[in-house]
């Protein structure tokens, strides 16, 4: 399919594209990881030493070889030594991934689920006032810092409550905190464009005529609004996907959970070039694989977009 | 909310906390006595700010790593936390030292083995000091900082072993004592960068009460008794396996959460305890921890070199601009005694030095006028159209060193010195601290408890945090500074050694190359089930006679 080849190139050009700009601009930066870690005060080693180590790391030779080999050596899947510790990039990489995976697709499915919630509260809540109530909840939740919500159900669910142990609690129970101070800033973005698609379907025409024909409300919401309300937050879900990075950065360090959030605070804080060039273009990865997932659900979800040809039903939500 | 809760916690135990941290301060290492009998069993539970990098016992000095190396590591000589004392430990005695302190014999225990079964030998020992004396750049291991001069060691037999060195090196019977010389095996001997490094951490083989048993990359390590273990030093508590049967350290790098943690009694100890936060421990059941580092003190550096201070009276006049005082007062607890002279009080070779660093504004504004410094229309001094105005590092390892800048800056301000704190981060303050047009004035410290800690600090070819040597023309601008530092690291006797410290701790305070601010603790808080708790001589965490009751 010529259309998923397009994309698939587009998708090589941003990877190759990410990680030069990244190498580039960690390059340019003053000082490099083999100061930050040996020319630490701790070791008080003289110039000369940290010479020779610089070329035992092959950090002396010049920046375009450097820069070749590292790119060559990526590509045959050797993703070289954290500078900072000297383990593999590989085996930290191991470590950290299933566990920020979990995380990141948990805290996914929470916020998808809360956003939803909001949204069809606030729009179909039986009263006035618990609409009212939940079309609040975004603009709170998106102002909301991710760190503070992490401390906060922390002091309240794990030192107040005694609910959770906030720090080495393992399998589901280690996942609920973390996985909250996630979805709660990621669910307000989607439940504030789900709710305003919501409005927006609701004033069209065909609602008020399916309606009409006696279709109950949860008929209406589920079969005509909701489909044609999540266009818009689909294609906000792909953007979010940046949130849940963030998000995982400090919900992985106010809770000490081993993980790729925690591995970048890290690599970040000791410019640790080889794991950061990793993370970079994991996430380059993975924003472009979502993005294309995105863009294939279209035609799915709305069959207008399926082929040219066809002719788009302008009311299809009605066409029943 | 928790704020409301500090301040109220603060409020109410006023009175408490004063006595319990003026307790802790003053106490040694060892803190508080045990409450009760010793009992063996138990897992303790401990808090760190941040995941270790490397097992390889030269990089010990880094906390992280340092709490674990110092547990599963043993050393030639044990050094006493409160006396600084040496004392046999896998050696039978202390070493014999020729006259210029060039040749060292130890004569070490035939009984000790490595976790792996492996024999400790003499071999094994001249290994170990070899790889440590000179490092192995191709492995990227470094040589430790502690050893000085090293030429090489030999195996006279089987229970003997002699070093020799180049020049003399008086510090180097302290030197294997400190964990930059912890003892391992002869595989791990062999592993490169990697292989002491994250991941593999149940490679690393000692002899020590500990072994490593486990570790989740980045977040946790698990250290298991040595139920064999039987040769503590003398000076030890008790001899024997440790009385705890484990210990796991987790990594909670969040400030809150870590003393959250522990007041909640989640955990049994957590290190880096931040100052404002020491009140909250004031409550029953919980307990503040001290160390002093025993090293140079929390200080700023001024890199003379720089025309902005090249004039002595300048550096006087910004010495006596800096309220110290006030900034512990304001910044700090008890735990953080004011400095008194480049050195803790308990170094080896202290001297007060502190009738150099009267605060006096009025004075510091006569000096600034006297070098010729005139203020300009923005109020900030200038002289033939250069401004005073200095940049200064944030010591990122040091506490509030950020909020320490500010207010000196606001303290020079008022005499019309304009202070930048210099932004970025670890690498980037690196960096920048190696050049004095970029960082005139450095802050930091340095921990070890040796004469040969004010040399490691200010030495050409150590820290040379004054920059007085320049890489460049390889010239000293004070050749008697780096004179009287060597003769610290190279006189034989512990007299002379204690006189040549006197005399550079002298020069420095004369020529207000430094301002010493306080002396800076390692600060633990634990729960009171933690008995026997102990740490080295610069404060890292010992827990071979530690025990919990619960």
């Amino acid at each position: 399919m010529p259309y998923v080849a397009r994309r698939l190139l587009q998708a090589l050009a941003v990877l190759v594209l990410a990680y030069t700009v990244a190498y580039v601009l960690l390059s340019a930066l003053p000082g490099d990881a083999v100061l930050a870690r040996y020319g630490s005060p701790e070791l008080g080693l003289s110039p000369e030493q940290l010479d020779a180590i610089r070329e035992s790391y092959g950090a002396d030779r010049p920046p375009l070889e450097r820069y070749v080999d590292s790119l060559l050596a990526f590509l045959r899947g050797d993703f070289g030594y954290s500078v900072n510790s000297g383990a593999a990039v590989s085996t930290l990489l191991a470590t950290a991934l299933p566990s920020s995976l979990t995380l990141a697709l948990a805290s996914l499915v929470v916020a998808v689920v809360l956003a939803v919630t909001i949204a069809f509260t606030a729009s179909y809540g039986g009263w006035g006032w618990l609409r009212r109530f939940f079309r609040g909840l975004p603009p709170l939740f998106v102002s909301l810092p991710v760190f503070w919500i992490g401390i906060m159900l922390i002091q309240v669910f794990s030192f107040k409550l005694g609910l959770v142990p906030a720090i080495g609690a393992t399998g589901l129970q280690g996942l609920i905190l973390p996985m909250l101070t996630i979805a709660i800033p990621i669910a307000a973005p989607l439940a504030q464009v789900l709710l305003r698609s919501i409005d927006e379907v609701r004033t069209q025409p065909f609602v008020t005529v399916v309606r009409a024909r006696g279709a109950s409300t949860t008929w209406l919401l589920w079969r005509n609004v909701a489909r044609n309300a999540l266009l818009p937050t689909l294609t906000m879900a792909g953007v979010l996907f940046g949130e849940l990075v963030g998000g995982a950065v400090v919900s992985e360090t106010v809770f000490a959970r081993a993980g790729i959030g925690q591995l970048t605070a890290q690599s970040v804080a000791t410019r640790d070039t080889p794991v950061l060039l990793v993370i970079v273009v994991l996430a380059a990865f993975t924003f472009v694989i979502i993005n294309l997932v995105v863009d294939l659900l279209y035609p799915v979800l709305d069959p207008r977009l399926r082929a040219k040809t066809a002719a788009a039903p302008k009311l299809q939500g009605a066409t029943r | 909310m928790s704020r409301i809760r500090r301040t109220a916690l603060t409020a109410l135990s006023l009175a408490a906390t004063t006595a319990l941290l003026a307790g802790c301060a003053g106490a040694a290492p060892g803190g508080e006595a045990p409450a009760g009998e010793p009992v063996t069993g138990g897992t303790l539970s401990y808090l760190e700010p941040q995941t270790w990098t490397t097992l390889y016992p030269p990089a010990g000095g880094f906390y992280p790593n340092g709490a674990i190396v110092n547990n599963i590591t043993d050393r030639l000589l044990y050094q006493d936390p409160e006396t600084l004392e040496l004392e046999p430990w896998i050696a039978t005695g202390l070493p014999e030292v020729n006259a210029d302190a060039t040749e060292y014999t130890f004569t070490i225990r035939d009984d000790v083995t490595y976790s792996d079964g492996s024999k400790l030998t003499a071999e094994n020992v001249v290994k170990n000091i070899d790889l440590y004396g000179k490092g192995d750049a191709a492995r990227a291991l470094t040589p430790s900082e502690a050893i000085n001069n090293y030429d090489r060691g030999e195996v006279v037999d089987a229970t003997t072993v002699k070093f020799f060195f180049t020049a003399p090196s008086p510090g180097f019977a302290q030197a294997v004592s400190t964990i930059n010389s912890g003892l391992v095996s002869d595989a791990t001997l062999d592993l490169d960068s990697e292989g002491f490094g994250p991941g593999s951490a149940t490679q690393v083989i000692g002899s020590g009460p500990f072994v490593i048993e486990g570790e989740k990359l980045g977040t946790e390590t698990q250290l298991a008794v040595r139920e064999d273990y039987d040769w503590a030093p003398e000076g030890a508590e008790h001899d024997g396996r440790a009385y705890l049967d484990g210990v796991t350290l987790t990594v909670a790098s969040e400030n809150s959460v870590r003393v959250g943690t522990v007041v909640a009694k989640q955990a049994d100890i957590a290190r880096q305890i931040p100052a404002p936060d020491e009140p909250q421990f004031a409550a029953d059941g919980l307990g503040i921890l001290a160390a002093s580092t025993n090293g140079v003190t929390n200080s700023l550096n001024f890199r003379f070199t720089n025309p902005l201070l090249s004039d002595i009276r300048v550096r006087q006049a910004i010495i006596a601009g800096i309220d110290r005082e006030k900034i512990v007062e304001t910044l700090f607890t008890d735990s953080y005694p004011l400095a008194t002279g480049a050195l803790a009080t308990t170094a080896a070779g202290y001297v007060d030095t502190s009738e150099n660093y009267t605060y006096d504004p009025k004075q510091a504004a006569k000096l600034l006028a006297d070098a010729g410094w005139k203020a300009g229309s923005d109020g900030v001094l200038e002289q033939g159209g250069t401004k005073l105005s200095l940049t200064f590092n944030e010591a990122m390892p040091q506490p509030r060193s950020k909020e320490v800048v500010t207010l000196i800056q606001e303290q020079l301000g008022e005499l019309g010195i304009e202070v930048n704190l210099f932004s970025g981060d670890y690498a980037a303050q690196t960096a920048a601290s190696l050049d004095p047009d970029t960082i005139q004035v450095y802050h930091s410290m340095v921990g070890r408890a040796d004469y040969d800690v004010l040399k490691s600090q200010f030495f050409s070819t150590n820290r040379n945090t004054l920059l007085n040597y320049d890489t460049e023309t390889q010239q000293s601008a004070d050749p008697k500074l780096e004179e009287l530092l060597a003769q610290v690291a190279s006189a034989p006797s512990p007299e002379e050694r204690a006189a040549a410290s006197e005399a550079a701790q002298r020069h420095l305070a004369e020529q207000a190359y430094i301002l010493p601010l306080f002396e800076e603790p390692q600060v633990y808080g634990l729960t009171t089930a933690v008995q026997g708790f102990a740490t080295e001589s610069v404060g890292r965490p010992n827990f071979y006679s530690t025990w919990v009751t619960r």
